[in-house]
């Protein structure tokens, strides 16, 4: 136990007592977590750039632009110009395009459509736009169902007090209708008072209509036997008995007669005289029952009349209560919105892929690609100087009549006809998965192979600028590492500080994945990637004239170090030689 | 023979440590030149200034261009010197994974040589150097002395006016290291001047033509050997005396010199006197005229160790 402590101590030691290792082992990956704990340590997606395209620019547009700009979006406005949003989207220079309506104002069932344009090959940026736009857009959407909520409660609190006033005006109604229908209970009643009783119930009144019949039978009679008479006498010329004849029916004509005249004078019981007094009898007593009655009509007359006004009054009041009902059903039939649905969740969001839709392999391949060449070209370009650095036959090269740019040239050229190598395997192997994109396979190239040259040449400076390959190795992983994350593949480039952002986006690993992701996704033309395709060439151009001032400085005390290292070692051999000697 | 390299009161230091200090040193062409010294004694130091490797901190490192026929400064012309020189450092300096063969086209095409020129120097040298059986072998495949004479050869492939070498023997068994200062006489023949440092101070006293002893910084005793051996004249004699009763009588006799020091031998004696060629002529008198009979008489000239030795000592 105690050996083991004592080698991982010498081990230790060793490590810390050589510069560079100590430097790298240590301090590399706690630089690489400060960096990247420093550049993500916010909460705030202000990296985000969001085109709004919108052909009108209403109050409610303007509302939700501001919502989004007080998330610290940077916003920028298309107007109708969808087509240019969304091509701003493949260059990179918006991260989505949101495509509004002319107004988010909800005014039928049926619910607004906001469009999300997205580039769906950068993954987790996708992701991000949706948790964070979302919260902005459900704020817009909740404020819109607040609106939607407020305008029915507004109607509704309005109908209610509109029937709080017709209750009234109907209670005022119903008092007026209860009184006419006292009104109307009391002229009943009043009419009901009225006598239409038979005048003579003790039968005094009562005449037989027989003696009418009677009466008439004798008036026919006697006027008939008056007749005879007037023939028989008409006839009498000598014959008395004719004569006889004729009084004898002249006596029964008066007999007859007689009788009427009685009945009618009332010397008869029953007769004529004694009806007609009864029916005078009758006729006063009725009269006095018409006199009451007529003293009724005229009270119900009067009460009528207060019924008719009440009712009238009614009428007016019903009417005006209709029209109030009328105004209030206008109100709430002018709710346009009723689905309960539109009203929870009055926009919807629909998203919309730009570019060709792909398989993942096809979002993720420019990122895998870039990852290959940059590991294998950084760690190769590192290799090849710690190679050169390191072999027996550095310290010759520097007697050689060949200038140090030859050297430095040819370490580049190794490499990048490994690189070279690479990139045609990678890129035959691709056509199985991605056929449709051969006739953007040689820009690919070229993207890859400025990308493949920046990292070797960096890859050749952290070469120049450690002394152990174990440490150049370390130095030239943590640099993958470093620019691996500081390019958005793992973690959006949108989540850290403006300042940072802008830096990192100068990282030649986004500048190539960028480049290759265009090619590949939107079939990007060499004029639309001509600037990056420059400032990799610009890049490369000056950490060549880096990796020739780090050999200029460094490259005497290079040989003096080889030198000295292994004059070091044959002096102590000496040494030793000397005292066995 | 015209000068191919002089230093010029040269100092070398190192953040304030003087390592070489004063030097002054002339490599004339066809020299086959040894600089000799301790560990640390500041002999590599020496070798990179005179290869141009090193500046000195002050004073001058001229060289003699084939071009105008003149002394010009060396580190200011250092492209030029570099296509007249081949240097052997300590360690071997070529491409182990490489074979003899590419090992030599590789350093030689460098050199812009035509190829016929070329591919003739490569044949010459894998002769002289005995590698043409195993030209094809990749370099780390051959022996300790085969890696040598690669490396070596690697410097000579461009047939340079001048080869350094730094510590060719170091690292070899006695073998190989005559082995190797053969083949570096062999190359001085060829019109090649040859410098090199080593502490092997028999195989510098065997084949060089000059020698500098550097000690302390500063480089002591410089030049032609046998000048160095004569200007270190020998503090000592000895006598093989034929009969004992001989050599009492001498004894006696050098009893009345000015003689340090008898050390006797049996049959030898060993003289230290004050001044050596006096008392020898003044032996030599006596014993011709009391008819005394020697075997032999040595006065050697001191050896190179010897020299440096005494150097050392002082």
């Amino acid at each position: 136990m105690r050996s083991l402590w004592i080698i991982t101590k010498k081990n230790l030691k060793l490590l810390l007592r050589s510069k560079g290792s100590a430097l790298i082992i240590i301090f590399a990956p706690l630089l690489l977590i400060l960096l990247l704990g420093l550049s993500y340590n916010t909460s705030q997606q202000y990296g985000l750039n969001i085109g709004i395209v919108s052909a009108e620019k209403t109050d409610d547009i303007n509302s939700f632009i501001n919502i989004l700009k007080t998330e610290e979006f940077r916003i920028i406005e298309y107007g109708s110009e969808l087509d240019k949003c969304v091509e701003d989207i493949k260059t990179g220079t918006v991260h989505t395009c949101i495509e509004l309506p002319s107004s988010l104002k909800v005014e039928g069932n049926e619910q607004k459509e906001v469009t999300f344009y997205i580039d769906p090959s950068r993954i987790n940026l996708v992701w991000m736009i949706q948790e964070t736009v979302k919260d902005s857009f459900n704020l817009k959407s909740q404020q819109l169902s607040q609106e939607l909520t407020q305008e029915i409660l507004q109607k509704l609190t309005s109908t209610k007090e509109d029937i709080s006033k017709n209750l009234i005006e109907l209670n005022a109604i119903k008092e007026k209708t209860s009184a006419s229908s006292g009104s109307v209970n009391s002229a009943k009643e009043d009419l009901s008072k009225i006598d239409t009783k038979k005048v003579s119930d003790d039968g005094t009144t009562q005449f037989d209509p027989e003696i009418i019949s009677e009466m008439a039978l004798m008036l026919e009679d006697g006027i008939e036997k008056i007749d005879n008479a007037r023939t028989s006498i008409n006839s009498l010329e000598g014959d008395d008995e004719e004569k006889d004849e004729i009084r004898s029916v002249l006596n029964s004509a008066k007999g007859e007669v007689t009788k009427v005249y009685n009945s009618v004078n009332g010397n008869t019981t029953g007769g004529l005289g004694d009806i007609l007094a009864s029916m005078q009898a009758d006729m006063n007593a009725t009269e006095k029952k018409l006199m009451a009655a007529a003293a009724s009509i005229d009270t119900t007359n009067g009460n009528l009349a207060g019924v008719s006004k009440s009712l009238k009054e009614a009428i007016q009041e019903i009417a005006e209560l209709h029209t109030s009902l009328t105004q209030s059903h206008a109100v709430l039939s002018s709710q346009q919105v009723t689905e309960a649905g539109t009203i929870t969740a009055p926009l919807v969001t629909k998203i919309h892929k730009v570019g060709e839709e792909g398989t993942y392999l096809n979002y993720l391949f420019p990122a895998l690609l870039v990852l290959v060449i940059m590991f294998s070209t950084i760690v190769l370009g590192t290799t090849l100087v710690m190679m050169e650095k390191n072999s027996p036959a550095y310290l010759r090269n520097y007697f050689l009549p060949v200038r140090r740019i030859v050297f430095i040239i040819s370490t580049y050229c190794t490499n990048i006809i490994i690189t070279l190598v690479e990139i045609a395997i990678i890129l035959a192997l691709s056509l199985i998965f991605l056929k449709e994109s051969i006739s953007v396979l040689g820009m690919v190239a070229i993207a890859l192979f400025l990308g493949g040259t920046i990292f070797t040449l960096l890859g050749m400076i952290i070469g120049y600028l450690f002394t152990s390959e174990e440490t150049g190795l370390l130095a030239s992983i943590s640099l993958g590492s470093l620019l691996l994350f500081f390019s958005g593949v793992i973690l959006p480039l949108e989540g850290i500080s403006p300042l940072l952002r802008e830096i990192t986006f100068l990282n030649p690993f986004v500048v190539v994945e960028k480049s290759i992701r265009e090619i590949l996704l939107f079939d990007s033309t060499f004029a639309l990637l001509a600037g990056k395709l420059l400032l990799l060439l610009s890049y490369a151009v000056v950490l060549f004239v880096i990796i020739l001032i780090i050999d200029w400085f460094m490259h005497k005390h290079l040989m003096q170090h080889f030198f000295n290292k292994r004059h070091f070692a044959h002096r102590q051999k000496e040494k030793v030689e000397r005292k066995d000697g | 023979m015209a000068e191919l390299i002089q230093l010029k009161g040269v100092t070398k230091e190192y953040k304030k440590n003087t390592v070489l200090e004063d030097v002054s040193l002339t490599i004339e062409e066809g020299d086959l030149y040894g600089i000799v010294g301790m560990s640390g004694s500041g002999k590599t130091t020496l070798l990179n200034l005179i290869s141009g490797f090193l500046e000195p901190s002050s004073g001058k490192v001229l060289f003699h261009t084939s071009i105008n026929e003149e002394l010009r400064d060396l580190n200011k012309n250092l492209k030029m010197f570099k296509k007249d020189i081949g240097f052997t450092p300590q360690h071997n300096s070529f491409y182990h994974k490489l074979t003899v063969n590419e090992n030599l086209w590789h350093f030689g095409s460098l050199y812009k040589l035509r190829k016929e020129t070329l591919a003739e120097n490569i044949k010459n040298l894998l002769e002289v150097t005995h590698l043409s059986d195993h030209k094809h072998k990749l370099a780390d495949q051959l022996s300790g002395g085969m890696q040598k004479r690669l490396d070596i050869s690697c410097s000579l492939v461009h047939k340079p006016k001048l080869l350094i070498l730094d510590e060719p023997t170091a690292d070899l068994d006695p073998i190989l290291q005559a082995e190797i200062m053969t083949l570096l006489q062999g190359v001085n023949k060829q019109g090649i001047t040859v410098v090199f440092a080593s502490h092997h101070l028999d195989s510098v006293e065997r084949v060089c033509n000059k020698v500098a002893i550097v000690h302390h910084g500063k480089v002591e005793n410089a030049g032609l050997l046998e000048t160095l051996r004569n200007s270190n004249s020998p503090d000592h004699f000895t006598i093989n005396i034929k009969s004992e009763d001989n050599k009492e009588e001498i004894i006696n006799r050098l009893k009345e010199l000015p003689v340090k020091k008898i050390v006797d031998k049996g049959s030898s004696l060993i003289i230290y006197p004050k001044n050596v060629n006096k008392i020898m002529d003044q032996l030599l008198t006596f014993i011709e005229e009391e008819n005394l009979h020697l075997k032999a008489m040595d006065v050697r000239k001191p050896s190179l160790s010897e020299i440096f030795e005494k150097i050392a000592k002082e």
